[in-house]
């Protein structure tokens, strides 16, 4: 019996001794004394990233004393495989201090008495950051849209874990009045001018926070205030000088309506005879000239052309009938043989081959005083050749009017002919 | 009855010695691929991105055509993606102390080094990962050795971080896609 329970007595002691006090069955479960010192401290950490370079902070003030007023410091510790790493926080006045790399690990901020006994609580360095204060804010006003952009900066634009990962709080406010807030993921944001009292003065600040999606924290300090005025109410005038100008658009457009209906209208009979005249027709003229008159008179006078009838190119002469004289010389002034006047006339090129000269002839009578043809001379024959080897005639076409042999019938009941000589001919061409 | 007791505890120590499977891995996070992903995404690859950046600096034309004694260490093995990452950082954290190498580069590429083990939950071989990891996490880089400091100057060490570190970037991208899926 006492074999017994002495052998249970040390089963006792070695069970305690073996599941004791070796970091597996503390109450904190981390090998510290946290059931033996009530956790009846209170005090608050924020983080800041690349507070310096690669190295983040972490700081620590007492919102609770400790009742007993000893001394205490704070420590960051890790647990790395077996071992649990820690590091003392520098105190700081009312603050305790310190600067690490490691945001990646799980941590705890433990409370260190001057008994070496520790008090920890489990602390995620990515989820109480703050972020560091914004700066720089400019107000630009746009006179077109009437609206202020503020513009600011954050240092964090240029590092690496909270670039982008960011919300920013935007307060303004009028003089001495209540604080209006917006929030912007980016980094400006714009007041409406017509929200906004005319000629009034007004304070703008900014702060910035995580956005949650990895990063979780608090709001920064605010920035430092920056004071803008807003303009006069010159946007009404600059309203009435619009309306002014949409009128005048609108009239300017009727009005180039009105003058493009007015030019389609009139084009054909006003506008496009002044910008293009009518060139003369040579053809349609000399059809008007050659018009017959609706009494045709006997009279060679009276049915020559004026031009003719003026007697400057035509020689009426009379023929002397002279049997012996049957061979004519071809004379500029002269009679014409037949032979020469039908190479002088004799092309197809006669403007008046139509209608209505077409009945229009002269009877050229040879000095035999045989006509030559009873018709009248045909002026569509092939011309002869020129004996003489001098150029023919230049060829006559409707251009020349004056081709136009004299309409009336040349002849003179006592056997008096006309004569066209040669040089009415080429006063005619 | 202590009779009893003695004998299952006898019998259960010989069992524990047995049963462990032999090549067991020594990362703790294979199947919390989510916590792998966002750690990375939102820290880590920003740390390698900086790495890799450094590194770029440097001059590396001696480095072509040299063949290192540890090449099987850079390769991303299909499917054990985990461990090429644990075995590339374990193997950078031999840098740490080459006085060959420029102190903050060799002290950039231990902090990811450190980071990849932390954030896979890994351990090292040798118990090496303890003392540096805890000299970079204190923040302690007065306390590299400073000796003879090539900033510039190609050597062999200089030239298998580099790649190391190329390796460790192509692994880290390959593992990313597969757990983003």
């Amino acid at each position: 019996m006492t074999q017994t329970s002495t052998v249970l007595s040390i089963f006792v002691l070695f069970l305690h001794t073996t599941f004791g006090e070796s970091g597996c069955t503390s109450a904190d479960g981390d090998g510290t004394f946290g059931d033996d010192e009530p956790d009846n401290f209170e005090f608050d950490c924020f983080s800041q990233l690349e507070f310096k370079d690669s190295y983040s902070s972490l700081t620590c003030n007492f919102t609770e004393l400790p009742p007993h007023h000893t001394n205490y410091s704070l420590a960051l510790c890790t647990k790395e495989d077996s071992n649990y790493v820690c590091f003392n926080m520098e105190k700081q006045e009312d603050a305790y201090f310190l600067q690490f790399t490691d945001i990646l690990s799980n941590k705890d901020i433990c409370m260190v008495s001057e008994m070496k006994r520790r008090v920890c609580r489990s602390l995620v360095v990515t989820d109480i950051v703050k972020p560091e204060v914004p700066f720089n804010i400019n107000i630009t006003y746009q006179k077109e849209a009437n609206e202020y952009l503020i513009h600011y900066s954050t240092p964090h634009a240029w590092k690496k874990y909270l670039k982008d990962k960011l919300i920013h709080q935007i307060a303004y406010r009028q003089e001495e009045g209540t604080w209006k807030t917006i929030e912007s993921p980016y980094l400006q944001v714009k007041l409406l001018g017509k929200n906004l009292e005319n000629d009034a003065s007004y304070e703008v600040k900014v702060r910035s926070q995580p956005n949650g999606d990895y990063f979780k924290g608090m709001w920064s300090e605010w920035s430092t205030s920056k004071s803008f005025r807003t303009t006069r109410e010159l946007h009404s005038t600059e309203t009435y000088s619009s309306v002014v100008v949409v009128i005048l658009s609108i009239l300017g457009f009727m009005l180039s309506i009105v003058m493009i209906v007015l030019m389609v209208t009139f084009w054909e009979n006003r506008i496009k005879p002044a910008v293009w005249p009518n060139l003369p027709d040579h053809k349609k003229t000399l059809e008007q000239l050659c018009k017959k008159p609706k009494n045709p008179s006997t009279a060679p006078e009276a049915n020559l052309p004026e031009k003719f009838r003026n007697g400057s190119d035509l020689k009426m002469i009379p023929v002397m009938t002279d049997k012996s004289n049957l061979n004519p010389s071809v004379t500029y002034g002269g009679i014409w043989p037949a032979e020469a006047l039908h190479r002088l006339l004799g092309t197809s090129q006669f403007a008046v081959t139509e209608g209505n000269c077409g009945s229009s002839t002269y009877e050229v009578c040879h000095s035999s005083g045989v006509p030559l043809c009873k018709d009248g001379f045909n002026l569509s024959s092939a011309p002869p050749q020129d004996p003489s080897g001098q150029p023919g005639p230049e060829p006559l076409n409707g251009d020349t009017a004056s081709q136009m042999l004299p309409t009336s019938e040349m002849r003179s009941p006592n056997n008096e002919e006309a004569y066209v000589t040669m040089s009415s001919f080429y006063k005619i061409q | 009855m202590f009779h009893a007791f003695f004998r299952s505890i006898f019998r259960v120590l010989p069992l524990l010695l047995v049963l462990p499977p032999v090549n067991s891995s020594s990362c703790a996070m294979g199947n919390k691929t989510t916590e792998i992903r966002v750690k990375y995404e939102n820290i880590l690859s920003h740390d390698v991105d900086e790495l890799v950046n450094m590194s770029a600096e440097y001059r590396d034309r001696c480095c072509k055509n040299k063949k290192h004694e540890n090449s099987k260490v850079f390769f991303c093995n299909d499917t054990q993606e985990i461990e090429s990452l644990q075995s590339m950082a374990c193997n950078m954290l031999r840098f740490f102390h080459k006085q060959k190498i420029s102190k903050d580069f060799r002290w950039k590429a231990a902090l990811v080094s450190c980071g990849t083990l932390q954030v896979l939950q890994c351990k090292c071989e040798r118990h090496k990962k303890e003392k540096v990891c805890t000299q970079v996490n204190t923040h302690n880089k007065e306390g590299t050795e400073t000796g003879e400091e090539s900033k510039k100057k190609c050597n062999q060490e200089f030239c298998e971080l580099k790649e190391n570190i190329s390796s460790l970037r192509s692994c880290w991208n390959k593992f990313e896609k597969i757990i983003s899926r």
